[in-house]
């Protein structure tokens, strides 16, 4: 059944109605605790070119509207006779090969905007009609999560770069690691701590007994965090950032750390012109990053207790344009990751023979991928009205 | 009755119109007198002229970081506080982030018609905001177009920038969006396009007429919330951070009293028994930029514009990105592990490193002579207005536990820095 259908759909057909969801209780029996478990979302910020990321290889339309950045069959790593996947993912190609791998085609929003801000906004609140609200649908999670476990750190973001709207909540505000070792307090400040921990003691009204009480949580997290991060040796990761952030997580999820929700951004993919080496780059190292990841899990024997979604704005254009790049386009593929994930390719893979002004339509709405994560794996109630996807295993 | 001219009081003052101040700053405001010290924080225009042109051939390199540091740089380089202070508020209330602007140069006019135009008529003001590129690309001006008018822009002069929530309904929202058709960008000018305007009847806020927008923004101005909502944004700003509806009412009225003047009106205000009153000092959680200038003007220590960019920034106060165009929340939600943790390291680095010869701290500290002398030294700094014995002690304990004076200096000033009293303003 579900093969067959797979097979439809890869041949470039389309499927209007997608699969009802698993019920929530098949799902839970299978993947132990839900309390335990690990959603991690890996944003590739800029637009991502999917056709180049999910090669459409059986396809002459896609040699005809890429003549330079077109890649040929040969370097892929091939998934069935049609799509194949760029050169540099090789470690998701054998994640694909033992079903810990799903791709979703297509996937995007209705009322799409090739506006990074305004595409990213619609992704960030699961809400493509707007006015955008200040709420994302991780924040939302995260405050029916932490409703039921107070005061515990239910959602980091990891990086650089600002809080992503998707992790603001109604009252939880997801704090942000910058340093992939995980929060630090500097180690210079340890020569007047006992008296720091004597100026913080005591109990005070107002603002100043806020400020108290969050300064002696934080020393307490950075300590607890800081010992479980302290310990470099175990998995094999690479040395770039992506990597570094993924085996933070790795690390506080092995140890306990309590955080359900990770949100990662890998920066760059905003490719208008001379494309091939920069995406190839980023695309190395999403796969060396994600695959580290993933193995380190499995050898620690946690891997059934995180799904990670990777996910990007919007796709980009068919064609390429005339600086060997690519310009902003709609629909993407979705890669989801884990143990517990539907392994093979969901939805409707591109049919470069019928474009939307040019673009890949989106074919998979965005939010069916949510609610297939609020509900069958958080077991959180789903924020919007769209139905799941199948894009969990079955018991 | 106001306060007592004394060294709390004005440090309350330049904590507050401005970013604190240094040793001298507050002797001379203590020879002067309140009336004096006042005018002159109105009167201060000193900025380095270079500094402040030095921006424009940054612009073209399309980055927003010398942008961010160019202004990190006007504020701790104290030239011109209450500008900044005020800038930086507008800079909160209209919040306008380059994530979505995405040019520079905007994004600096934006910057710059703060400066220019803060501490003036405020409806003058509201209109430049409207007619502001950097703002027009920001709420979709260009998307507004007769016969599908896009909201964007109308529902925040209502909602955020002038009237508040509950002062209008979805109906105002949509015929304003349509007096508003038209106003757009082009190039990086603002343009009026005709043929995209919407010429007909609209009803706004009670009123019924061919309204464009200019008409639309008198119309908001005319209504009491409008006062009301900017009287609570200065209160909250300069004062008190949840002002009393009597306070916010009356504030209300001094500032159309005050044919909208901003100047006027904080005059007034900052000479109030409000403004000194208990219940308004060490009354605010300090935002990340204020935190940061505060410690290094009163402390006369050195921090590259950049760094202080990015160490605001890991607080949660990226200048020119803030998060939505509701700008910073503020309040309680400055707080949180990961900012905290960014305070802590920040200061406690700041702190330890200039002693080490780097930057001495011991000239804004009146050079304290012995390791006994530290701690009062510190305290006079940080809290003119007294602190607790059990806080005193725990300082000169540290002092005194230091090798010498140079350490206690050190360690005395990252235990004041890093501690919950010192984030209040």
């Amino acid at each position: 059944m579900q093969l067959s259908r797979r097979t439809f759909l890869v041949q470039g057909l389309r499927v209007t109605a997608l699969l009802p969801a698993l019920p929530n209780l098949a799902v839970a029996a299978r993947h132990g605790k839900a309390a335990d478990r690990v959603l991690v979302v890996l944003q590739l910020s800029g637009g991502n070119d999917g056709l180049n990321t999910v090669i459409p290889y059986g396809q002459d339309a896609y040699y005809r509207m890429r003549p330079f950045l077109g890649l040929r069959k040969r370097e892929l790593h091939a998934l069935d006779d049609s799509v194949g996947l760029h050169p540099s993912l090789a470690g998701i190609a054998e994640l694909y090969a033992e079903g810990r791998l799903a791709v979703v085609h297509g996937a995007g929003h209705p009322n799409p905007d090739r506006s990074h801000f305004r595409s990213l906004e619609i992704w960030h609140t699961a809400d493509p009609a707007g006015p955008a609200g200040d709420v994302g649908w991780l924040g939302r999670m995260t405050d029916s999560i932490t409703k039921s476990s107070p005061g515990a750190l239910s959602a980091l973001a990891i990086g650089a770069g600002n809080l992503p709207l998707s992790m603001r909540g109604e009252s939880f505000l997801a704090p942000t690691v910058r340093d992939p070792r995980g929060f630090r307090a500097s180690p210079e400040g340890e020569v007047v701590r006992t008296a720091r921990d004597a100026l913080l003691a005591g109990e005070a009204a107002g603002d100043l007994g806020f400020l108290r009480q969050a300064a002696r949580s934080t020393y307490a997290t950075a300590a607890r965090m800081s010992a479980l991060t302290d310990d470099e040796s175990a998995a094999d990761y690479p040395e770039h950032a992506l990597a570094k952030e993924l085996r933070l997580v790795a690390q506080l999820v092995r140890g306990g750390f309590g955080t359900r929700v990770f949100h990662l951004a890998h920066d760059g993919y905003d490719t208008h012109a001379r494309q091939a080496p920069v995406h190839n780059e980023l695309l190395r190292q999403v796969s060396t990053a994600l695959t580290a990841f993933q193995r380190d899990l499995e050898r620690a024997g946690i891997a059934d207790r995180v799904v990670t979604l990777v996910f990007s704005e919007f796709g980009r254009r068919a064609g390429e344009n005339a600086s060997k790049g690519t310009d902003h386009g709609r629909g993407a593929p979705v890669f989801l990751m884990g143990e517990p994930v539907a392994g093979g390719q969901h939805g409707t893979a591109p049919d470069l023979e019928r474009l939307v002004d040019g673009d890949v339509p989106s074919t998979a709405d965005f939010r069916s991928i949510y609610s297939t994560l609020e509900e069958g794996w958080m077991g959180v109630t789903k924020s919007t009205a769209e139905p799941a996807m199948d894009l969990l295993r079955p018991i | 009755m106001t306060q007592p001219w004394d060294a709390a009081t004005a440090a309350h003052l330049f904590r507050r119109a401005g970013f604190g101040a240094h040793r001298e700053r507050i002797d001379e405001a203590l020879e002067a007198g309140r009336d004096q010290t006042i005018e002159s924080l109105f009167a201060r225009r000193e900025h380095d002229p270079a500094l402040v042109r030095g921006i424009r051939p940054m612009l073209a390199l399309e980055d927003i970081e010398p942008l961010q540091s160019w202004w990190m740089s006007l504020i701790l380089g104290d030239g011109a506080p209450l500008i900044e202070r005020i800038a930086l508020m507008w800079h909160d209330h209209f919040a306008t982030s380059h994530d979505k602007v995405g040019d520079v140069r905007l994004m600096h006019g934006q910057i710059e018609l703060f400066r220019r135009m803060g501490l003036g008529d405020f409806r003058e003001l509201l209109h430049a905001v409207a007619r502001d590129p950097a703002m027009l690309v920001w709420l979709d001006g260009n998307a507004n177009r007769r016969g599908r008018p896009n909201e964007n822009f109308a529902r925040e002069v209502l909602e955020l920038f002038a009237l508040g929530i509950g002062h209008y309904d979805e109906h105002d929202v949509l015929e304003a969006a349509r007096a508003f058709t038209g106003w757009g960008v082009d190039g990086r000018r603002f343009v009026f396009r005709e043929a995209y305007h919407d010429p007909g009847a609209k009803s706004v806020l009670g009123e019924s007429g061919d309204f464009d927008g200019d008409d639309v923004i008198d119309l908001v101005l005319a209504h009491p919330a409008c006062a009301r909502h900017i009287a609570r944004r200065l209160l909250a700003e300069f004062v008190l951070p949840e002002p009393s509806a009597q306070d916010v009412e009356h504030w209300a009225s001094v500032l159309v009293a005050a044919d909208w003047n901003i100047e006027r009106t904080l005059a007034q205000l900052l000479r109030s028994e409000l403004f000194d009153s208990d219940s308004a000092r060490r009354s605010r959680i300090a935002g990340p930029v204020e935190l940061i200038a505060n410690t290094v003007i009163s402390f006369g220590l050195r921090m590259g514009p950049r760094d202080a960019v990015r160490a605001a920034s890991d607080m949660g106060q990226a200048l020119l990105r803030p998060p939505s165009v509701k700008g910073w929340d503020g309040g309680r939600t400055w707080i949180h592990a990961g900012s905290w943790l960014a305070r802590h390291n920040t200061l406690t680095e700041l702190a330890l490193e200039h002693g080490a010869g780097r930057v001495d701290a011991a000239p804004a500290l009146g050079h304290p002579s012995s390791k006994e002398e530290v701690a009062r030294a510190v305290l006079a700094r940080a809290f003119p207005e007294g602190a607790t014995p059990a806080y005193t002690r725990e300082l000169e304990a540290a002092a005194s536990a230091a090798a010498d004076t140079s350490e206690a200096v050190r360690h005395v000033l990252a235990l004041t820095l890093t501690s919950p009293e010192y984030h209040l303003v």
